[in-house]
């Protein structure tokens, strides 16, 4: 038997004494796909960094087609024959396409232009893999991008190709063809190892699958003996019948998968023509450069339903999200919560209002993760807790500290740094601040889940429900399909800053049209 | 017409040891690393060369002494900015503090009585045809200076791998080093290019022009150099422009008198440095800084 492409032998790697990897085992053949699987935090990208050079395993050992591998930089990886599509755009944005793909080939004073052409002839002709190498990337739309990653890769022939999650922002006719030109890569005679959270993309692409759990292998084989079930289990120790339907979508499975029914609330006309809990009419923003962001957004939330907003990163969502939250002017309509015109107000006058807002990067935007949880907490109130005129901790910390136990916060306690918290909790702080808001008529949730594992999920969208119960009217804005699908009855589609749609979530071609809808295909 | 060529010429002549150490300094900034040590690393060079051409009577050996002093400068900055990842604002400024210190103390302590005084430095070149245009009339050092400065401006252009390797650091640093370029090694590359070129700019002031040392002889001249840089957008020729352009608005308080424009002298003094915080303001909306500039790089993890 030959040797394999990549042979990982018990490799291990902690950081500050947490457990990244432990004695993780793994056998990639030549000319296969082979999946690597887990929930986020199980330790995917570590494993993608250490065969990429970016660390050196503290344990074990690997070999690359039979000859002993212990790349010290990704140089020296490059230099091995061994090849990775980042997790985030690895493309210098202000350089062409040639100029990018030229990069990796080191000081030299001339550049081979000659040569870059004729791989790129040969990388058309043999993946049908195209693109036109005078473009600057910025100008490129995302999928593009991620197709001149992969043949960033591709120009240096290597003999394994490392993709770590590579589909999270494409729509999904643009990761089928991702999946197919895995497929194609792999055909040529070179090992694929494709890191996902999706189930779905595994059974389209993979040969063969490694589990992770907790940065340790949960299980494994060829796919022909692993079925989708089995993968479920082995990511989350639980067996796939209990597992709530939003859970399940957030790993990718279609709900028919489970055969289990989408409980959301619904709302009669009548319900609907109440006082809006959020109106937007014809709202649009202009970037600073001047190009429209949002292009005459008009959308009503009644009170208790949720909404969702789907769409591929960068087509306007993450700016209706900071015009929300009153981070970007308005240049032309209306934005009303609860029957008050909040257009020109302050941040401040929309949190009185009852305007809640979990921005999308929750680190930079929506929490201050150099003070303590506390502090986190009841910042945007500080007039509840003075006495005499300076603040008292004490009740502070009792306020934080009861918050911290009703959602099941792991923390430190209440003088904790929110830096020390993980993602999930620290989104789990961010949602518990927003949600107290008295009255909570409104809450927009950009991106909620994005980074959590499967218990932070369901807490999450536990509250979101709780909280459309109690009246109040929910946006949820996501790049994750199923999870829209699942969560909301009605799905719009942001798609170069106007919103197309609604889809109704019950439909039984939701999905494909909403797909549609993201990629622009169907306007 | 005279005074105009007097202009002309006084402009060039201002604008040589300022286009020197921008075009290091452009490399620099280019892979992100800010130098506001740059007045310093000139002044320092400046005292050198001094010191060194008073000692051997040799202006060759002189300038060989600047820029000595100026690989060291930049060695210590490279050091600073690039393996402590040190704060570069505050590195420049606490730099240039020292530098103005130590060649000020260095100068009545190693010169002694020669403070100020002429020693062996540079004429303008006699080269026949050259020799007869005003404002070509520079010394030999000016031409090797301006020579390596079209060499910087080739190697570092676009079209070079050098080049790219330059933008794409400076650009993302981490990017770069995902695809297998030596991020570390490039910076300080640059950086020692930017103490080679101020090097050289100090001892073309020093030798060529002045002759002698005198406290903070530099004046700004490190600062100019900065902002010609932002005012050039971070390309060549465009920072050739203003190097020129601030050389002349410097030559302005010399000639001006005798074009019969009577301005006071303290407005044609500060006239370059807020022509330059013009160029800036107006400039600054509009720049394209190096997205990763004074961004120090360390592999994640």
């Amino acid at each position: 038997m030959s040797p394999a492409a990549l042979e990982i032998t018990s490799i291990g790697k902690t950081f500050g004494g947490v457990t990244a990897l432990d004695a993780v085992t793994l056998r990639v053949q030549a000319g296969t796909v082979h999946c690597v699987l887990g929930e986020n935090g199980a330790g995917k990208t570590t494993l993608c960094d250490l065969v990429y050079g970016n660390y050196r395993p503290d344990t074990g050992s690997m070999t690359l087609y039979g000859e002993p591998y212990a790349p010290a930089r990704p140089a020296e990886a490059l230099a091995a024959g061994v090849a990775m599509v980042h997790q985030h755009f690895s493309l210098v944005p202000t350089m062409t396409v040639a100029e990018n793909l030229m990069l990796g080939d080191g000081l030299r004073l001339r550049l081979p232009r000659r040569r870059l052409e004729a791989r790129l002839a040969a990388i058309a002709e043999s993946y049908d893999l195209r693109v036109e190498p005078d473009t600057v990337v910025a100008d490129l739309p995302v999928g593009i991008r991620q197709q001149v990653e992969i043949i960033k890769c591709l120009v240096r022939d290597p003999r394994l190709l490392l993709l770590d999650e590579p589909t999270g922002v494409l729509a999904p006719a643009e990761i089928d063809a991702l999946l197919t030109t895995c497929r194609r890569i792999a055909a040529a005679g070179k090992a694929v190892v494709l890191v996902t959270h999706k189930l779905g993309e595994v059974a389209a692409a993979g040969d063969a699958a490694t589990v992770l759990r907790n940065g340790r292998v949960a299980g494994g084989g060829p796919l022909s003996k692993l079925p989708t079930r089995e993968l479920v289990s082995l990511m989350v120790a639980r067996s796939p019948a209990t597992l709530d339907p939003l859970l399940a979508a957030s790993l990718g499975l279609a709900p028919a998968d489970l055969e289990t029914t989408v409980p959301s609330i619904r709302l009669s006309p009548q319900d609907r023509r109440k006082k809006a809990a959020l109106r937007l009419s014809g709202v649009t923003v202009v970037r600073g450069d001047g190009t429209t962001a949002l292009d005459g957004v008009s959308l009503t939330v009644a009170p208790g339903e949720i909404v969702g907003i789907a769409g591929v990163e960068g087509n306007g969502q993450s700016e209706l999200a900071a015009v929300l939250g009153g981070a970007l002017p308005v240049a032309a309509g209306t934005i009303e919560v609860g029957g008050a015109d909040l257009t020109q107000a302050p941040p401040r006058r929309r949190t009185e209002a009852g305007l809640g807002v979990i921005p999308e990067d929750r680190l930079l935007d929506g929490c201050l993760p150099g003070m303590t949880v506390a502090d986190n907490l009841c910042l945007g109130r500080l007039s509840e807790f003075r006495r005499f005129g300076l603040l008292n901790r004490r009740a502070m910390d009792r306020a934080a500290t009861a918050v911290l136990t009703d959602y099941a916060v792991r923390a430190a306690g209440p003088r904790a740094p929110l830096r020390s918290l993980s993602g999930g909790n620290q989104q789990r702080v961010v949602l518990a601040r927003e949600l107290a808001l008295d009255p909570l008529v409104c809450l927009l949730a950009a991106q909620p889940t994005r980074g959590l594992d499967i218990g932070a999920v369901d807490a999450i969208v536990g509250r979101l429900r709780a909280a459309a119960a109690h009246g109040a009217g929910i946006l949820v804005i996501s790049s994750e399909l199923s999870e829209l699908l699942a969560l909301s009855a009605r799905v719009y589609v942001c798609y170069r800053g106007r919103l197309l749609g609604p889809v109704d979530s019950d439909s039984p071609t939701a999905r494909d049209d909403l797909g549609r809808l993201m990629s622009g295909t169907d306007s | 017409m005279s005074a105009v060529v007097d202009l002309l010429a006084g402009g060039v002549t201002m604008a040589v040891p300022v286009l020197v150490a921008a075009s290091g300094e452009l490399v620099s900034e280019r892979t992100g690393i800010l130098n506001l040590s740059l007045e310093g690393m000139v002044l320092t060079s400046a005292f050198a060369a001094v010191y060194g051409s008073g000692q051997t009577d040799s202006p060759v050996l002189g300038t060989l002494c600047g820029v000595l002093a100026g690989l060291v400068f930049a060695g210590g900055q490279a050091v600073l900015s690039v393996t402590v990842r040190a704060n570069q604002m505050i590195v420049g400024i606490a730099a240039n503090t020292l530098a103005l210190g130590i060649t000020s103390y260095g100068s009545r302590v190693l010169l002694g009585d020669a403070q100020g005084r002429t020693v062996p430095g540079f004429q303008p070149l006699k080269v026949p045809l050259l020799h007869d245009i005003p404002v070509l009339r520079q010394s030999g050092l000016a031409y090797v200076a301006l020579a390596l400065v079209v060499v910087l401006g080739v190697l570092g252009s676009r079209r070079t791998g050098l080049g790219l390797a330059l933008d794409a650091v400076g650009a993302d640093a981490a990017v770069a080093d995902q695809a297998g370029l030596p991020v570390r090694a490039v910076r300080y590359g640059a950086v020692l290019t930017t103490g080679l070129m101020a090097g050289l700019a100090g001892a073309q002031l020093a030798l060529s022009e002045v002759h002698a040392f005198t406290d903070n002889m530099t004046s700004g001249l490190g600062y100019l150099a900065i902002v010609a840089v932002i005012a050039g957008r971070w390309r060549m020729v465009p920072m050739m422009l203003a190097c020129l352009f601030f050389g002349v608005a410097q030559a302005l308080q010399f000639t001006a008198p005798a074009m019969g424009v009577n301005l006071p002298v303290a407005i044609l003094v500060v006239s370059p440095y807020l022509i330059a915080l013009l160029a800036v303001s107006g400039l600054a909306g509009r720049s394209r800084a190096p997205a990763a500039l004074a961004v120090p790089f360390v592999r994640k993890g």
